[in-house]
């Protein structure tokens, strides 16, 4: 199982486009991926509950992937925060 | 008998026409147990249903019109990754089984679950969302209970049928483009509701809020919907029919003619130019601004950058932003004003929440005592200013003192940039706002010291007859035309002209077509507002000849009984 901190930077943080992008990414994984924010673990694949974790700029999430193509998968959501969700701000 | 609903008026238009309700969508749902060895059954008819709604919405994706809206493609995802989510697709199987009871009553429940939990969430937007999951669940429950369609049944004529419904759904709304309604009512929605949104891109005047005008209005019923006031009449008399036929002629007229203003060039009949400029709250809002034919922007509140934040807004995330505007407007002024939090706009960490916000530390009080943060915003301005014609505008000046720490701030920011070698336009123009009364009074000395003046009208009203604009048991003494404010109002005009220094008012009275007479008359030659009102007062200010209206103006100003001023206002827009 891999796991990492992340800051979300993109300007809306993860809002309802955000959100979407970010559950229809983690959708093609077999792994299990997971978010927590502030003691509320979500399935990333579940575009409600990432919108309810209401992660706004600058908040710290826990990633976690478990699974057989638990790399690609974490590498992939790392690149769409890096990338802040292709918002460019 | 003919009888008037009340709700918000979220898209503009009079449409009259016959009612056509919408079936029921706060639908009853039966509740039972189940034996042990239905409960397979009853999983698999749940599933059928999640798929019928699937396919069905797989399909009105692909029949979004043309012209659509660009968002509803963007909303009906949204609607399928609900219906995908394994929250609505899954967990209910789950409570079909733990708890032996129908699909109907499991998904109920599951629904207002997470409707609880969407609406524990301070994010008003991502709070709204929960009306998205209960139009999805609503969906489904209707393929369970066996009546699929929301909307009447297709006639041929609509054109002149209105839509009655309890809610509607993003998906619903492609149905009703296709099938061309005159205008739509419902119980529930609000301006930021998708359904609001879509109504306004489709330009079909709508009412909503209603609360119960599904349970009041029956279907075949004559309406009047009037999307501006957010009233409908339901079953008008003849007086009334032959009224709003009247006025939706008249909108319609209006509405064409004043498109045809957006070019021309704003001058009185006796040929004094009056400049009409456009207040934003939003970098995208430039597209606005454009199409009302501003010739500027005389307010751009930064507050926006602000907002619904953990942390504040770099640097260059404020410079890219200035710079987008100033950019977009291509030469134009772009009047950027600093920020203004504290009072209604509190801004987590940084105001304090104070029994009196309104007269507590705000705006360049704020700033002024936040150095750092001040600093910043300035240097990100400064930097603007080199992409196109940026002026400061510092709100809620009070003394001399503000003004020359303020002034002193800005020096030391263009120092820093000098030094740092960035470029930036060392004759940018700083403003202040007129918006508390001791300000206005001593007009003359902010005047010479300033580049420009900009009447904040809300505030100054709000200071001048003590009304806290956040309470609504003294609403009904916010008066803009008090003779006080208006007093004060000319004070500041007169002081700007004897400095030659310009003064635009940028509060609401700017964008009030009844008062655009009354304030060229005071003096008033630049205006800020709203860009949907920009075209109204244009076609007013067409209109108007000052040297016309002087008489009736100087009794305005001598007048001091507060109830005579309509009678004098009605004269000046005769």
């Amino acid at each position: 199982m891999l796991q990492q901190d992340v800051e979300i930077t993109n300007k809306l943080g993860l809002h309802a486009r955000a959100s979407a992008k970010l559950t229809q990414a983690a959708g093609q994984f077999q792994s299990a991926i997971w978010i927590t924010r502030n003691q509320r673990r979500v399935n990333a694949k579940s575009i409600m509950g990432v919108m309810m974790l209401a992660a706004a700029k600058g908040s710290i999430i826990r990633l976690e992937a478990d699974g057989s193509d638990e790399n690609q998968a974490m590498e992939t959501m790392l690149a769409l925060f890096g990338d802040k969700f292709g918002e460019g701000e | 008998m003919s009888f008037t609903l009340h709700g918000i008026g979220v898209s503009p238009g009079i449409a009259i026409g016959v009612a056509r309700l919408a079936s029921h969508s706060r639908i009853e749902v039966a509740h039972y147990v189940l034996s042990q060895q239905h409960l397979d059954k009853e999983t698999a008819r749940f599933d059928d249903a999640i798929a019928t709604v699937r396919n069905e919405m797989e399909m009105l994706r692909t029949q979004i019109p043309v012209n659509a809206p660009a968002e509803l493609p963007a909303f009906l995802d949204m609607h399928l990754m609900i219906l995908n989510d394994s929250m609505l697709s899954e967990v209910p199987k789950q409570l079909i089984r733990s708890q032996q009871c129908n699909a109907e009553w499991a998904l109920t429940q599951q629904m207002e679950h997470l409707v609880a939990q969407f609406e524990e969430i301070e994010d008003v937007y991502l709070r709204e969302r929960k009306t998205d999951v209960v139009q999805v669940v609503e969906r489904v429950l209707k393929v369970l209970l066996g009546h699929p369609d929301n909307l009447p049944s297709t006639e041929s004529n609509l054109a002149d049928c209105i839509l009655v419904a309890h809610d509607l759904s993003p998906a619903d709304m492609i149905g009703f483009k296709r099938q061309q309604f005159a205008a739509f009512v419902t119980d529930v929605g609000g301006s930021t509701s998708h359904t609001a949104i879509l109504a306004r891109s489709l330009n079909i005047s709508s009412v909503m809020a209603l609360h119960n005008a599904h349970t009041l209005i029956r279907d075949n019923e004559i309406i009047i919907v009037d999307g501006e006031q957010g009233v409908v009449i339901v079953d008008p008399d003849d007086a009334e029919l032959e009224e709003y036929q009247l006025r939706q002629h008249q909108w319609q007229i209006e509405h064409q003619k004043l498109k045809r203003l957006t070019t021309s060039r704003a001058a009185t009949l006796d040929g004094i130019e009056i400049e009409l400029h456009a207040n934003i709250e939003l970098p995208q809002d430039v597209l606005s601004v454009r199409e009302s034919g501003a010739t500027g922007i005389g307010l751009f509140r930064s507050e926006f950058l602000f907002m619904n934040r953990a942390d504040l807004p770099t640097e260059d995330e404020q410079f890219e932003a200035y710079r987008e505007v100033a950019a977009a407007m291509q030469g134009m002024p772009v009047t950027i004003r600093t920020l203004d939090v504290g009072a209604d706009k509190p801004l987590g960490g940084l105001t304090q929440h104070t029994l009196n916000p309104a007269l507590g530390r705000r705006a360049i009080r704020l700033c002024l005592a936040e150095s750092a943060l001040f600093h910043t915003q300035l240097r990100a301005l400064l930097r603007a200013s080199h992409y196109g014609k940026v002026k400061i505008l510092i709100p809620m000046l009070s003394n001399l003192v503000e003004l020359r720490l303020t002034h002193a701030a800005i020096e030391r920011a263009k120092a820093s940039l000098a030094a740092d070698d960035v470029p930036f336009d060392p004759a940018i123009e700083v403003g202040g706002m007129i918006e508390i009364p001791a300000a206005a009074l001593m007009a003359g000395a902010f005047a010479e010291r300033l580049d420009f003046l900009s009447i904040g009208t809300n505030d100054l009203i709000q200071y001048t007859l003590a009304i806290d604009r956040a309470d609504d048991s003294v609403a009904y003494l916010y008066d803009p035309t008090h003779p006080a404010v208006l007093q004060l109002i000319s004070i500041t005009l007169r002081a700007g002209e004897k400095a030659g220094k310009p003064v635009s008012v940028c509060g609401e009275m700017a964008g009030d077509p009844k008062l655009t007479r009354l304030l060229i008359g005071l003096g008033l030659r630049r205006f800020s507002m709203q860009p949907a009102s920009l075209l109204s007062v244009k076609q007013q200010v067409l209109k108007t000849h000052i040297g016309n209206n002087v008489n009736v103006t100087q009794k305005i100003l001598k007048a001091s009984d507060a109830d005579k001023m309509e009678g004098f206002l009605s004269r000046l827009n005769q």
